[in-house]
C-alpha cells in the first residue's frame, strides 16, 4: 500500500472523481505511454454511439455483443478438437505423440498399438475429464448468471427481463442491494441530488461504498412518462476499470461523462433506492469481463535447473541409441554373408519364386530404424511422466497449504490462496524479499495521533472522546463510529469558539481535517431504536477516514455529502459548504485541495498534502516562525514512526475565484487533455498558501510482523522494504518491526546527484567490506551467518535510487546491497518499485519474493497498464507503477489479502491476510515443498534411467536388435501404475521436519538457498548409483540364468519385478516420515505390480504365457530377487549413512534431535500448540 | 484457483467469531492430515540400526549361499560339444556343405563317461552357443498388426497374379471380406479360359498386410485350426510358394532344432522320455490339440526339423520346448529325461543325428546330461553371489563398529548445526 505514497505518508485514493486521466483504447495498447494522456478525441471511428432508450437503433450496426457472457471455454461439440488442440501446446505432450507415431509405423513398431498409445491417452484423458469438469462448472454459472432478471424499459414500462437479453441502448431500473447487469451510465436515482452509492467489492474487492453521480440535466427525467431521447459517444470498451470518457447529448446540450457516472457491471446498489441508466457496454464488453484474466504463469527455478539436466537425459537417451544401432550396424556388417540364411535373420524371403529381401532396407536405412527404434523403446529416459507428476504434487501441496490452519486470517476470514500452481517449490529458496510497508507490514488501520497546528504541537495526554455534545441531526444522534483518542488542550480551544487567542487557527485546520477529503458519511442502519445513530466514514484512504474521526472527535463531524455540497456539524452547529471544485490527489502534485464556499460567503482553498510538496507551495514569507516550527514537529513526528500530512489554506478573492471557476469548468468539460488541464488549474490555485499545521497519523503495525522479520533474517533472508515514507519514519518503522536492531550498522544513502551518489555508494561499499571481512571467515559455513554476525543495514531514499536506476551506478548498488542483510528503500516511486526487483533479480539466480497489498491510489492509469497485454512487450511491468508491477515483477508474488484491492491478490502467486504468515510460508511449506520437490524430480530421473537402463543392457544380448524381455505392457505400465503413485504421494506427503522445528531453528531454510535437495552433485550422484542398480538388476539373473533353458518371458518378469521392488525399496528408504499413507501405496504399489504381471501372463495370446505361474515355483527366482535388491542398495545405504554420520546436514541434525533430544522439552512444546489447535473445535 | 475450488468444501464450523457480516467462515476444518500431522515412524539411520542390519544380511545370506554353492557342487552335470567332432575328417574345411547335402551321413557315435552316479531323472539338454533365439525378428511376444484397424473399412486393389493358384483360402487368409464383381466371398471361380493375366480383386475391409518388421511367429495360428490362415505375422515363412499357409508358420519354427540323440549302455538301448519336457499350460493353451502340421519345411530353404502331419501340436513337445524362446544368446533346451540313475563310471554310447546347422554362424552344439537340485541346475553363480554380499555386510558392520567407536557423534546434538560451528568451521 505504500506504492501509492512516493511522499510523507499521505494516501489518497481517488478512483471516482470527476476527472478522466488517461484512457485506454481498447486493447490496441500502442500508444500507452505512462505519462502521456490521451489526446484521442472521441471521433466517430472510434467511439461507440448509443441512442437512449434505442436498443434498435444502438445495435443496428450489429456490432456490440449482447448481454449474454461465456466463460466456458468449450461447448460439446469444440470440446474434443479444442481441448486436444490445447493439451498439446504441451510439449511433453508432444513428445509422447512423436513417440507413439513414430512406433504406429510398421518399420519402427516396437510395441503393439494398444500399449505404445497408452500413455498418451491416460493423460490425455485425465486432463480432458479434468478440463471437463471445470469448464461444466462454468457453463452452469454463466447459466445461472445469464438468467438473473433485471427491470428494462420497454414501452415505457419497466419489465423484467432476463440479463442475457438486454442490449446496449434499452434503460434499466435498479433497485438497492442489486448487481449492474452491465456497464450502465447513470441518469437519474432516487435521491435527489442523482448520487448513486455502488460497492465494488466484486470487481475490485474494495467494501468501502463509492459515489456515483447523474447529470443534473437527467435527474427529474422519469423515462416512464417521458421519452429521454439522446445520444451517448463512448469510447470502445476496454479494460481500465476506473477510466470512462464519454459525452453525452441531451436536449441539445452536450455533457461530459466520467468515471464517476457511470456503473459497473458486478458491482452492487447500496443506501440508494433505485437508479436508473442507459446501457453502454453489455456482456463480454463490460469491463469487469474484460478484466477476467488470471495470474501471469511462471516457472519454478527448480524446474528451469530440472530442465537442463533433462537435457543431459536426453543426450544420454541419444548415446544410448546411438551405441544400439552403431552396434547393430557392425553386426550386420560383420555377419553380412551369413544373413541370407542364418536361422534367427534369414534376410531372404524364398516364399515366391524369386528371393526378395525380407525385411532388409540395406545397412544405411537399417541403422536410422535401429536408431528410432531404439528412441521408442528408450523412450522413458524422458522423464515426461514427471511433469504429469510434478503439477498432481504441486495441487497437493497447495491443497494443504490451503488447509493450512496457520495461514487462516481469522480478522479477514480469509484463507490462504495459491494463485499460481508452478511454483510452490520456490518457496523454499527465497533469498530476498521485498516488501512493501503500509498495509503489508502495517494494518492500514490509521489512527490520528499528534496535530501540530500554528506551530504548537498537540500530542499531550490521551482520553477518549466521548463526544459528550449531542449532535442531534433530525431527531437522530450521530455518534462517530470510530473512537479517537484526543488531547485535552486542544479540545479546549475547539469548543473555545473563535474567539480565543489561537482557537481560529485550530478552528481552519479542524474544518480542514473534515472538508478537505472525498469521505462519504453513512448514517449506519441499526434496528435498534435508540436515537444514537453511528456515523460511518466511508472513504478510499484510510489517512482520511482517519482525518475525518479525529475532527469529528474535536467537535467537527462530517454529517453529509452530495455532489454540490457538504455539511459539517461544528460544536453543534450544522453548517452548510458548497463544495465548488476538488482537484484531487496525483502523483506529481502530491497534494490535494477542496475549494469551499463557506457560510460566510468567503471561498476557501484547503489544501493537505505531503510536507515537500506542500513547503513548495505555501508562502514562505508568512509566519517564517511557524513554519520553522512546522518543520520541526515534522521532524519529530516522523521519527516515531507517523505519517504526516501539512495543511495550508488560502482565501480566495473574487477575482481569484471567477478565474479559477471559469477554468475549472473549461478544464472539467474538455475531452482533449483533460487531465493535463485539470492539473494545470490546480497547480494555479495551490499557491501562495498559508500554513495551518500539520498531522501525524499512526500506521499500526500488524501483529506478529517483529517477529516474522526477525524469523526471516535468522533464516537467511534478506529483506527489502520499499516504502514511501519519509527517512525518518521509514527508519522508526524499521526499529519498531525489528528490520534494523542496534546491532546493525547502518549505512544511509542520501543525496542528489549521479557523483554524489557514486562517491557515497563507493564509500559504502568500502566500509560494507571492513565490516564483512571482520566476519568473514564465517563465509564458508554458510551465506546467513556472514550478515548475521555483523549485520549491515543500507537505507537509501528514493532520489539517490533516480540517480542509480538505470544507469552503470545499479552494479555498485547491486554489490553493496548482496553485503546488507536489509536495505530499506524509502520515499521509493511506485514506479521504482519494480525497478529494484529486477535489480537483484536480474543479476542473481537468487530467488526474490515480493509481498504488497497492491494499492495504487496515486496513478489511476497504471492500472490499466498492468493487465497483460500483448503488445506491451517485455517490459510491461515496468510500466506498472504500483505493488502489482513488483509483485509480477519478482520470482514469487505474494498478495495481501481480505482487507483492501484485489488488485495484488489477482497479479500474485499466493495470497494470505496477514504479513507474520510469510514465516510458515517460506519457512515451513516452502521448505517443505522444495525438500520434497527436489527429491521427487531425482528420484524420477533414477527411477526411469534404471529402466532404462536394464532394457538398454539386454539389448546388447540380443545381437543389438531392440527386443525387450520385459514385456511392452509391463514397459507401459511402469510408470504408469508400478512406480507412479509412491513418489507422488511421497511428493505431497513427507516431511523431514517438523513444524515446530522449523519454526524453532530458522536458519535450516539455509538448505534451500544452498539447493541442498537437488543440484548437479545430486545428480550425478543418483546416476551413478543408477547405473549401478541397473548393472545388479540385469547382471544377477543374467549370471545365475546362463546356460541354462530359462525362456525369455521368465527372466522378463523376475527384471520387472526386480526393478519396481528395487525402486520402491530405494524411495522407501529415503522417506522421513511413515504415516499410513506412506505404507499404503509403496507396499500397494509392489502388490498391484505383481497383480498386474500376472495378469499379463495369464492371457493366452501373449507369449509370456504363463511364464510367472512357472518361474514363481522355482527358488532360484526368489533369491534371485533378494539377492538383486540388497546388492543394488547397499552401496547407496552404506553412502548414505556415511554422509549423514559423519558429515551431517542441519536437517539430518535437527531430524535426529527432534527423535532423540529431551522427550520433555518436547512434550513441553507439544501441550503449548495443544490449544491452539484444539481451540477451533470448540 | 485451488482457494476458489476447495474453499465450498471448508467452513462447516460458523461458530467463531470470524463469520462476521454473515459470510461463510472459511477457517478451515481441523484434522490431522489437513495440518499434515498423521501418526507416522520417523526412521532415522542410527549406527546401532545400520551396524544390526548388516549383521542380519550377512547372517541370513552368507547360509543361503553356503546352500546354495552346497546344492549346486551336488548337481551332476556333463556337456559334451559335439558340433566339431561331428563332421567327419574329410569335410572339416566345408562343414557347410556337409551339413547342407541330404546326401552325407549325419550320424555320429560319442563315448560319454559318467563321472558320479547320477539320480532319476538324468535331464538331457542341447545347448546352442551364439543363437539368438532372442532377436528381433525371432522373439516373440508382440502381435503385429497392420496398422489400420480390422474395423476400418479401407479399400485395397490387390494385384494378384493368375497364376497363382486363387481360392478360398488365400483370400480369407488376405482377410478378404467383400470381392470383385459381387460376388460372395466364399466362392470366387475365375473363368481361366479368359485368361488374363491378372486379376484385381477389391477387398473391403479387414486387410491385414503383414507388417514388415514382425516377430515371426503367430500365437494365434498355433492355438486352434480356426485360425489357421493367420500368418501374416510370420513373414518369411508365412505362406507357401503357392499360397497355403504353413502351420506352424514363421522363423522360429522354421528353425527348429532337429538334432537326435540315442543313449545305449552296453548296447542296451537308455530310453529317453520326452514326457513333461514342455509346460503343460502351453501344451494345453497355447498349441492346440485340433491343428496339424501343414506345408511344413516343404519351401527350397529347410530351416530345421520337420514335423510329424499326423500329430496336433499341442503334442509337439520339442516344437513347444523350442517355440518357448530363449532369453539369452546362449540356452539350453530340454530334450529329454532318462529315467533312470546313471551310476558313476558308466560309459554311455550317444548316436547323434547331426543335422542341425550351426555352422553358418560359429555356433556350438553341446550336449548335456544333468541333474538337478533345489537351486535348479549347476551354477555356483547365486551361492557366491550371496557369500559374497552377506561377506561385504559383516565385513562392513564391522568397520561400521570401528570406526563408531573411534570416531562417535552424538546425534541431534545441536551443536553441530552449522551456524553454531565455531568460526574455523571445523567440527569436533
Amino acid at each position: 500500500m505504500d506504492s501509492q505514497n512516493p511522499f510523507e505518508g499521505e494516501i489518497y485514493r481517488r478512483k471516482g472523481g470527476n476527472s478522466v486521466r488517461e484512457v485506454r483504447h481498447g486493447s490496441r495498447g500502442g500508444d500507452i505511454e505512462l505519462l502521456g494522456l490521451s489526446h484521442k478525441e472521441i471521433g466517430d471511428d472510434d467511439a461507440r454511439l448509443v441512442y437512449l432508450n434505442d436498443p434498435v437503433k444502438s445495435n443496428e450496426r450489429y456490432e456490440f455483443a449482447g448481454n449474454s457472457i461465456r466463460t466456458s471455454k468449450y461447448s460439446v461439440f469444440s470440446f474434443l478438437p479444442r481441448n486436444l488442440f490445447r493439451q498439446f501446446h504441451r510439449v511433453a505432450y508432444i513428445y509422447f505423440l512423436i513417440i507413439a507415431v513414430l512406433n504406429q509405423l510398421p518399420q519402427l513398431a516396437v510395441f503393439g498399438r494398444g500399449a505404445s498409445i497408452m500413455p498418451l491417452a491416460f493423460v490425455l484423458s485425465v486432463t480432458a475429464v479434468k478440463d471437463a469438469y471445470e469448464d461444466w462448472r462454468r457453463h452452469r454459472s454463466d447459466r445461472v448468471e445469464n438468467n438473473r432478471l433485471a427491470w428494462v424499459l420497454v414501452d415505457d414500462e419497466f419489465q423484467q427481463k432476463k440479463w442475457k437479453d438486454i442490449q446496449v441502448g434499452e434503460i434499466l431500473k435498479i433497485q438497492a442491494n442489486e448487481t449492474f447487469p452491465c456497464d450502465i451510465v447513470l441518469l437519474s436515482t432516487s435521491e435527489p441530488t442523482g448520487v448513486a452509492f455502488v460497492q465494488t467489492v466484486n470487481l475490485d474487492g474494495e467494501s468501502n461504498l463509492k459515489t456515483r453521480y447523474a447529470k443534473q440535466e437527467t435527474i427529474s427525467k422519469i423515462p416512464e412518462e417521458e421519452m429521454i431521447n439522446g445520444l451517448i459517444k463512448c469510447e470502445r470498451p476496454n479494460r481500465n476499470i476506473y477510466g470512462f470518457q464519454a459525452n453525452m447529448e441531451v436536449e441539445g446540450k452536450r455533457l461530459s461523462l466520467g468515471p464517476s457516472n457511470i456503473l459497473l457491471r458486478g458491482c452492487e446498489l447500496k443506501n440508494t433506492a433505485w437508479a436508473i441508466g442507459v446501457a453502454v457496454y453489455c456482456g463480454r464488453e463490460t469491463k469487469a469481463m474484460l478484466n477476467s484474466s488470471g495470474a501471469p504463469s511462471k516457472r519454478s527455478h527448480l524446474e528451469t535447473r530440472m530442465n537442463f539436466e533433462t537435457i543431459i537425459l536426453s543426450m544420454f537417451l541419444i548415446l544410448l541409441c546411438s551405441i544400439v544401432s552403431i552396434c547393430a550396424a557392425v553386426w550386420l556388417r560383420h555377419r553380412k554373408d551369413e544373413l541370407d540364411i542364418l536361422p534367427f535373420y534369414r534376410r531372404k524371403d524364398f516364399a515366391h519364386g524369386a528371393p526378395q529381401n525380407y525385411n532388409y532396407y540395406g545397412w544405411g536405412l537399417e541403422i536410422i530404424f535401429t536408431f528410432l527404434m531404439s528412441v521408442i523403446v528408450f523412450q522413458i529416459m524422458i522423464p515426461i511422466s514427471l511433469y504429469i507428476s510434478m503439477e498432481l504434487v504441486r495441487v497437493g501441496q497447495a491443497y494443504f497449504m490451503i488447509r493450512d490452519m496457520l495461514l487462516y486470517d481469522e480478522e479477514s476470514n480469509s484463507r490462504f490462496q495459491c494463485r499460481s500452481l508452478n511454483i510452490n517449490e520456490d518457496l523454499g529458496q527465497i533469498k530476498y524479499v521485498f516488501s512493501d510497508k503500509t498495509g503489508t507490514l502495517t494494518e492500514n488501520k490509521m489512527e490520528f495521533q499528534c496535530a501540530s497546528i500554528w506551530g504548537v504541537d498537540y500530542s499531550g495526554g490521551r482520553t477518549i472522546s466521548r463526544n459528550d455534545p449531542v449532535q442531534a441531526v433530525d431527531g437522530k444522534i450521530l455518534q462517530p463510529k470510530m473512537e479517537v483518542k484526543v488531547d485535552p488542550q486542544l479540545l479546549e480551544l475547539s469548543r473555545s469558539g473563535k474567539d480565543v487567542k489561537g482557537a481560529k487557527h485550530v478552528h481552519d485546520f479542524l474544518l480542514a481535517l473534515a472538508a478537505c477529503n472525498t469521505i462519504v458519511p453513512l448514517v449506519v442502519d441499526d434496528t435498534s431504536d435508540s436515537p444514537v445513530k453511528l456515523l460511518d466514514y466511508q472513504g478510499e484512504s484510510p489517512d482520511e477516514q482517519a482525518l475525518a474521526y479525529a475532527a469529528a472527535a474535536y467537535g467537527f463531524m462530517l454529517t453529509e455529502r452530495t455532489s454540490g455540497h457538504i455539511a459539517i456539524n461544528i460544536q453543534g452547529e450544522r453548517q452548510r459548504f458548497n463544495v465548488l471544485g476538488l482537484h484531487e490527489f496525483d502523483s506529481d502534485r502530491k497534494r490535494m485541495s477542496v475549494i469551499l464556499g463557506c457560510p460566510d460567503k468567503t471561498v476557501k482553498v484547503f489544501v493537505k498534502g505531503a510536507d515537500t510538496s506542500m513547503f513548495s507551495v505555501i508562502d514562505r514569507s508568512l509566519n517564517t516562525n511557524i513554519i520553522h516550527a512546522t518543520e520541526a514537529h515534522l521532524q519529530t513526528y516522523s521519527s516515531m514512526g507517523l505519517r504526516t500530512l501539512v495543511f495550508g489554506i488560502r482565501e480566495l478573492n473574487n477575482l481569484e475565484f471567477e478565474q479559477w471557476h471559469l477554468a475549472f469548468e473549461a478544464a472539467s468539460t474538455a475531452i482533449i487533455g483533460r487531465a493535463a488541464l485539470l492539473h494545470k488549474v490546480a497547480n494555479n490555485v495551490e499557491n501562495s498558501l498559508t500554513i495551518l499545521g500539520a498531522s501525524a497519523i499512526e500506521d499500526k503495525l500488524q501483529q506478529g510482523v517483529p517477529e516474522a522479520i526477525e524469523s526471516l533474517r535468522t533464516a537467511g533472508i534478506k529483506a527489502w522494504v520499499l516504502t514511501g515514507d519519509k527517512q525518518e519514519t521509514a527508519i522508526s518503522i524499521g526499529y519498531s518491526s525489528k528490520l534494523l536492531t542496534s546491532k546493525m550498522t547502518s549505512i544511509i544513502i542520501n543525496s542528489n546527484s549521479k557523483q554524489s551518489s557514486r562517491r557515497s555508494l563507493e564509500d559504502a561499499l568500502v566500509t560494507s567490506k571492513k565490516l564483512t571481512i571482520t566476519s568473514g571467515i564465517t563465509h564458508n559455513t554458510g551465506a546467513s551467518d556472514a550478515a548475521a554476525v555483523n549485520p549491515v543495514a543500507l537505507i537509501i531514499d528514493g532520489t539517490s535510487l533516480v540517480h542509480i536506476l538505470d544507469s552503470e551506478l545499479e552494479e555498485l548498488l547491486f554489490e553493496l546491497a548482496t553485503k546488507c542483510s536489509v536495505v530499506l528503500c524509502c520515499r521509493v516511486a511506485p514506479l521504482q518499485k519494480a525497478g529494484i526487483v529486477a535489480l537483484v533479480k536480474n543479476r542473481t539466480r537468487d530467488m526474490t519474493l515480493a509481498i504488497g497489498d497492491g494499492d495504487f491510489p496515486t496513478s489511476v492509469r497504471s492500472i490499466a497498464l498492468c493487465f497483460p497485454e500483448p503488445n506491451f512487450g517485455e517490459h510491461k511491468e515496468l510500466r506498472c507503477a504500483n505493488d502489482v508491477s513488483m509483485i509480477q515483477m519478482a520470482d514469487v508474488g505474494v498478495g495481501i489479502s481480505g482487507r483492501e484491492g484485489q488488485q495484488a491478490v489477482m497479479a500474485s502467486d499466493f495470497a494470505m491476510g496477514q504479513f507474520r504468515f510469510l514465516v510458515p510460508l517460506l519457512l515451513v511449506h516452502g521448505h517443505w515443498n522444495y525438500q520434497r520437490m527436489g527429491y521427487m524430480i531425482l528420484y524420477n530421473f533414477y527411477r526411469n534411467a534404471v529402466f532404462v537402463l536394464v532394457l538398454f543392457w539386454y539389448v546388447i544380448f540380443t545381437s543389438f536388435t531392440l527386443t525387450t524381455a520385459i514385456t511392452e505392457w509391463s514397459s507401459m505400465l511402469y510408470s504408469i501404475i508400478y512406480t507412479a503413485l509412491p513418489t507422488i504421494v511421497v511428493g505431497i506427503l513427507d516431511k523431514d521436519l517438523s513444524r515446530r522445528t522449523l519454526l524453532k531453528y530458522p536458519q535450516l531454510y539455509g538448505a534451500g538457498h544452498r539447493q541442498e535437495a537437488y543440484n548437479s552433485k545430486l545428480f550425478w550422484l543418483t546416476m551413478i548409483d543408477t547405473l549401478w542398480q541397473s548393472v545388479a538388476v540385469f547382471s544377477i539373473p543374467l549370471f545365475a540364468y546362463w546356460a541354462s533353458s530359462i525362456d525369455g518371458s521368465s527372466i522378463g518378469d523376475l527384471w520387472t519385478l526386480a526393478v519396481v521392488i528395487l525402486v520402491n525399496l530405494h524411495l522407501a528408504m529415503d522417506i522421513s516420515r511413515w504415516s499410513w499413507i506412506t505404507h499404503a501405496v509403496i507396499w500397494g504399489s509392489i502388490i498391484a505390480t505383481f497383480i498386474c504381471v500376472t495378469i499379463i501372463d495369464a492371457v493366452p495370446i501373449f507369449s509370456g504365457y504363463w511364464a510367472i505361474f512357472h518361474v514363481a515355483k522355482t527358488e532360484l527366482f526368489w533369491l534371485c530377487l533378494l539377492a538383486i535388491v540388497l546388492a543394488a542398495l547397499i552401496p547407496r545405504y552404506v553412502v548414505k549413512f556415511l554422509y549423514q554420520y559423519y558429515s551431517p546436514c542441519d536437517i539430518q541434525i535437527a531430524r535426529e534431535a527432534e527423535k532423540f533430544r529431551s522427550p520433555r522439552e518436547l512434550r513441553n512444546t507439544k501441550i503449548e500448540t495443544n490449544p491452539i489447535l484444539g481451540s477451533p473445535h470448540r | 484457483m485451488i482457494g476458489e475450488a476447495t474453499s465450498s468444501g471448508g467452513g462447516g464450523k460458523d461458530d467463531s467469531p470470524a463469520a462476521v457480516s454473515g459470510k461463510k467462515n472459511k477457517k478451515p476444518n481441523y484434522s490431522r492430515f489437513t495440518q499434515q500431522e498423521l501418526p507416522a515412524c520417523k526412521p532415522i539411520l542410527t549406527p546401532g540400526w545400520v551396524i544390526t542390519s548388516f549383521i542380519v544380511v550377512g547372517v541370513v545370506f552368507i547360509p543361503i549361499g553356503l546352500a546354495s554353492l552346497y546344492a549346486s557342487e551336488h548337481v551332476v552335470e556333463i556337456v559334451e560339444r559335439y558340433d566339431k567332432d561331428c563332421i567327419p575328417p574329410d569335410y572339416r574345411n566345408n562343414s557347410l556343405h556337409y551339413i547342407q547335402t541330404s546326401e552325407t551321413d549325419k550320424n555320429c557315435t560319442m563315448t560319454i563317461n559318467v563321472p558320479k552316479h547320477m539320480k532319476s531323472p538324468v535331464f538331457i539338454y542341447y545347448e546352442l552357443d551364439n543363437f539368438y533365439q532372442n532377436h528381433r525378428r525371432l522373439a516373440h511376444g508382440m502381435h503385429k498388426e497392420f496398422p489400420f484397424k480390422s474395423h476400418l473399412c479401407c479399400l485395397w486393389i490387390l494385384k494378384v497374379e493368375f497364376s497363382s493358384v486363387v481360392d478360398m483360402i488365400e483370400l480369407t487368409q488376405f482377410g478378404a471380406r467383400n470381392l470383385l464383381f459381387g460376388k460372395s466371398p466364399q466362392k470366387i471361380s475365375l473363368d481361366k479360359s479368359e485368361n488374363p493375366e491378372f486379376v484385381f480383386i477389391r477387398m473391403t475391409t479387414k486387410v491385414e498386410k503383414s507388417a514388415r518388421y514382425v516377430k515371426s511367429r503367430s500365437d494365434k495360428q498355433l492355438r486352434s485350426k480356426a485360425s489357421e490362415g493367420t500368418t501374416e505375422t510370420c513373414k518369411p515363412e508365412a505362406v507357401t510358394s503357392n499360397g497355403q499357409p504353413i502351420v506352424p508358420c514363421g522363423l522360429v519354427a522354421w528353425s527348429l532344432f532337429n538334432d537326435t540323440y540315442k543313449f545305449s549302455v552296453k548296447k542296451e538301448v537308455l530310453g529317453v522320455s520326452k514326457k513333461n519336457i514342455a509346460w503343460k499350460s502351453d501344451q494345453e493353451h497355447k498349441f492346440g490339440s485340433d491343428i496339424y502340421p501343414k506345408n511344413f519345411q516343404n519351401g527350397s530353404l529347410i530351416g530345421g526339423g520337420k514335423l510329424n502331419p499326423s500329430i496336433p501340436l499341442s503334442e509337439q513337445v520339442d516344437l513347444i520346448v523350442w517355440m518357448r524362446t530363449a532369453a539369452l544368446p546362449n540356452f539350453r533346451k530340454l530334450y529329454g529325461k532318462i529315467e533312470k540313475d546313471l551310476q558313476a563310471n558308466t560309459t554311455i554310447t550317444v548316436t547323434i543325428e547331426n543335422n542341425y546347422n550351426t555352422y553358418s554362424f560359429g555356433g556350438k552344439k553341446k550336449l548335456v546330461l544333468s541333474t538337478t537340485s533345489w537351486i535348479g541346475g549347476k551354477n555356483s553363480f547365486l551361492g557366491r553371489a550371496y557369500i559374497a554380499i552377506g561377506g561385504l555386510c559383516l565385513f562392513l558392520a564391522v568397520c561400521f563398529v570401528f570406526v563408531y567407536l573411534l570416531k562417535p557423534r552424538p546425534l541431534g546434538d545441536p551443536s553441530y548445526l552449522s551456524w553454531n560451528r565455531n568460526p574455523s568451521g571445523q567440527m569436533n
